[in-house]
């Protein structure tokens, strides 16, 4: 009982070897929970020969079954009701079919204390208010893009006196207002208060090489922040070097390197990631990340590359205890950053190539989500 | 962005652009026809350029990973050779003299590409095959086109000026709805791209009288029959390498038998041949990754899709069996992932006739004297292309697309009589 907000309540966010137990009873009820409410999980469980009394010690969490994210793209399963799920998200499609995952409240409940928890650590909560400039998506009620939520979400660290969205929804599509976006820059950039982009990586560094190109700079006021979510999407094939990304903010925003924060989510998983300031993920106490072979699946040893499994009990609304993502990386331990932080670090190296699926094969490009209306 | 004239212009220009189409149109038609000798000195020029490696660098940035090496498969394709060998194939015979005078073949006029997104190159090879039949080519770019087209256009527009009248592109979505209809009631004939919705979505807006030339998603099969002493290989990278996401991708492995121990027996058989595939194609661990991906869904989708189905799955590393007991043609779990099924002979024709429209290549492999006799059934049970296992996606001289000569289809005869 509470089993999942005694994790997720836990004080010491980066404390792994002190969550052990608490992380692997709540994953255990977790796992209960989806076997008694949720019939898919149930049959997979029973055909692989899983129970939730096969995890005994923090290295059984292998065992659990491994759903692969593509799996909740082309099935909407759920552990509950739909009116005992108060939000649904979606993950942004970026290779043309999307997951719909259902958060319940004791999620909710979970998640708060970990944003909290996890923003004060990395210095994101400011008393001062300040102005966000989004380069990315307003939510709203046409879509329910998780990581629309999650830039929302990052515009409440510091109180908000005022937000400028760069993508807007107009006649059914995003339209982008760049130029709309430079000149807020520029004018709150005269102003005391501090200033927070909240940004896609891709559109941060198109905007500031644009900016460049023009031969303009702004110097944002003291406390600025950049704030970057969503990874690289479609753009991934103009993925900059993180120390050119971080050079280029310095010159035409005025932005320190030690102001920049990433963070990293999927909807399938949405722990809050967050780098340090060394600028690396480490795992959260309310995560744990396997790195498994691309061939086998079998765990790797850190270090080795391979698709990224990513564990955590915190939804009992869908099974998506034990997920894994189509990213490609590797674990580094913890102490070889030098930040302090001893959890190891999780480098993602990009997508398995999976973006780049397009067909002519009847009936595929429906099953991949890429049927195309003229 | 939007291609006219051989110009670039910002989508905020597209009701000028349209505005002025139907104007710019008759002036075109109303000039000397486009010769298909200055349209294939302009494709050898720029052939010349893409063989120098002058053209790299725009793939690199516009298409998508892969390009360069799928090129390099296709090049032959549009080779002067090949192309001066596709027009007298497909256009040979159509002009002449008539006892009542004589036949001509001119243009269609006006085509309407609804380009595919599944090919980076595909959208300019469309509108290659109108400018070689002499037609003005507007092109509807798909949704996942990264400037590639317009880069070619633009190169070939340089390269020959004169081409520049009879080529536009226009990177509309289906929001633009309006504009699609626009460029569709200009249009003699629409040439569309693609799955069901999108052909089905293309006929509602085409209006009466416009000529529909669809090529619709197809589905392909391999046909096993006494294959116990033949070798596999072949079959086994065609699967892997195009991942099922082809026109002419195996879907299904049919057998040529009864007895699923025979069936069986041939799983086992097959899934190390298919695993020594996979580990060489392969290389990278983004594909391997995806492989495996693919194959752990395959299995997850048995258990909960198909519970009770009595479907044998046969999981190998990056890739998997599955033996179902119907005998339907339906998409396989793709990325190495391929059903297997029985189908004797004599069951051929109405398994096939259930797909008619949908079929497209069967990869036949049986000893030689059976092969006349299987072919003969196969090809009266629908499929348009016949080749051996390893060859289902290869890129065959002269072939017809999918059972018709497209440029055929983009022309018209104008019987002309003889008044004395």
């Amino acid at each position: 009982m509470f089993s999942r907000q005694k994790l997720f309540w836990l004080s010491r966010a980066y404390d792994l070897p002190g969550s052990d137990a608490r992380f692997l009873r709540a994953v255990r009820d977790n796992c209960a929970y989806h076997i008694r409410h949720c019939p898919e999980y149930r049959l997979i469980c029973q055909a692989e020969g899983f129970s939730p009394s096969c995890l005994n010690t923090i290295d059984d969490l292998e065992k659990i079954p491994l759903l692969p994210t593509l799996f909740f793209k082309r099935h909407h399963v759920s552990s509950m009701p739909g009116w005992r799920t108060p939000m649904k998200v979606t993950s942004s499609g970026t290779s043309g079919s999307f997951s719909r995952v259902s958060f319940d409240w004791g999620c909710i409940f979970a998640e708060i204390p970990m944003v909290l928890r996890l923003g004060f650590f990395h210095k994101l909560v400011a008393p001062m208010p300040a102005r966000y400039v989004i380069l990315g998506y307003k939510p709203g009620k046409q879509d329910k893009m998780g990581v629309a939520r999650t830039m929302f979400g990052l515009t409440h660290f510091a109180p908000p006196l005022g937000r400028f969205y760069a993508l807007r929804w107009r006649d059914g599509g995003y339209v982008p207002d760049l130029e709309g976006a430079v000149k807020k820059l520029a004018r709150w950039a005269r102003g005391p208060l501090p200033v927070r982009i909240v940004a896609f990586p891709s559109y941060l560094w198109f905007g500031m090489e644009r900016l460049e190109e023009l031969g303009l700079s702004v110097c944002l006021p003291k406390g600025s922040k950049i704030l970057l979510a969503g990874g690289w999407k479609q753009h991934y094939a103009q993925e900059v070097e993180k120390s050119r990304l971080y050079a280029l903010a310095k010159k035409v925003l005025g932005v320190e390197e030690g102001d920049i924060h990433e963070f990293f989510g999927a909807v399938e998983h949405p722990v809050f990631f967050n780098t340090c300031k060394r600028h690396h993920f480490h795992i959260p106490a309310y995560s744990r990340v396997m790195i498994r072979d691309v061939r086998t699946l079998k765990p790797l040893p850190m270090g080795e590359v391979g698709l990224l499994n990513l564990i955590t009990p915190l939804i009992n609304a869908a099974p998506v205890t034990s997920v894994m993502t189509d990213d490609l990386g590797y674990l580094t331990p913890g102490e070889s950053c030098g930040c302090g932080l001893t959890a190891p670090y999780l480098t993602i190296l990009g997508r398995a190539g999976l973006n780049d699926i397009t067909t002519c094969a009847a009936g595929a490009a429906e099953l991949l989500g890429k049927g195309e209306m003229p | 962005m939007i291609f006219a004239g051989g110009k670039l212009f910002p989508d905020a220009e597209l009701n000028s652009v349209l505005g002025d189409l139907e104007a710019e149109i008759v002036q075109t038609l109303s000039g000397p026809p486009l010769e298909a000798e200055t349209v294939l000195n302009a494709l050898d020029a720029l052939g010349r350029e893409l063989d120098s490696g002058a053209l790299d660098a725009l793939i690199a940035q516009y298409a998508p990973p892969g390009a360069l090496e799928e090129l390099e498969r296709v090049r032959p394709q549009i080779s002067r050779a090949s192309l001066e060998a596709r027009l007298a194939l497909e256009l040979g015979g159509l002009s002449g003299p008539r006892p009542f005078g004589r036949a001509e073949v001119r243009p269609l006029g006006v085509l309407l590409h609804v380009a595919p997104g599944n090919m980076a190159g595909l959208p300019a090879f469309t509108a290659v095959e109108g400018l070689l039949t002499g037609n003005l080519n507007l092109v509807k770019l798909p949704h996942g086109d990264r400037g590639l087209t317009l880069a070619v256009f633009q190169k070939l527009t340089e390269l020959e000026p004169k081409l520049a009248p009879y080529l536009y592109a226009f990177g509309l979505s289906s929001k633009h709805h309006g504009a699609i209809q626009a460029l569709a009631a200009l249009a003699d004939g629409i040439v569309t791209w693609g799955g069901d919705g999108a052909v089905s979505g293309m006929r509602r807006l085409a209006p009466p009288g416009c000529k529909l030339i669809e090529w619709g998603h197809r589905l392909s099969f391999a046909y096993l029959s006494g294959w116990e002493d033949l070798d596999l290989s072949g079959l086994a990278e065609h699967v892997v390498r195009t991942g099922g996401l082809l026109c002419s991708s195996c879907q299904v492995i049919f057998l040529n038998t009864e007895l699923l121990s025979v069936a069986e027996r041939f799983c086992k058989q097959f899934l190390p041949v298919l695993e020594k595939a996979a580990a060489e194609q392969y290389k990278l661990p983004g594909q391997a990754a995806q492989g495996a991906l693919y194959a752990r869904e395959a299995a997850l989708e048995q258990i909960v899709d198909r519970s009770g189905s009595g479907d044998l799955v046969f999981s190998g590393r990056c890739c998997s069996l599955t033996l179902r007991r119907d005998r339907e043609l339906e998409l396989s779990h793709l990325h190495g992932n391929v059903l297997v099924k029985r189908l004797p002979r004599e069951d051929i024709l109405p398994v096939l006739r259930r797909q008619r429209g949908r079929l497209q290549t069967a990869g036949l492999l049986c000893p030689g004297p059976e092969r006349e006799k299987l072919a003969g059934l196969l090809a009266r049970g629908g499929v348009t292309r016949i080749t051996g296992p390893a060859g289902m996606s290869s890129a065959l001289p002269c072939e017809a697309h999918d059972g018709e000569h497209p440029l055929r289809r983009y022309m018209r005869v104008v019987d002309m009589e003889k008044i004395f």
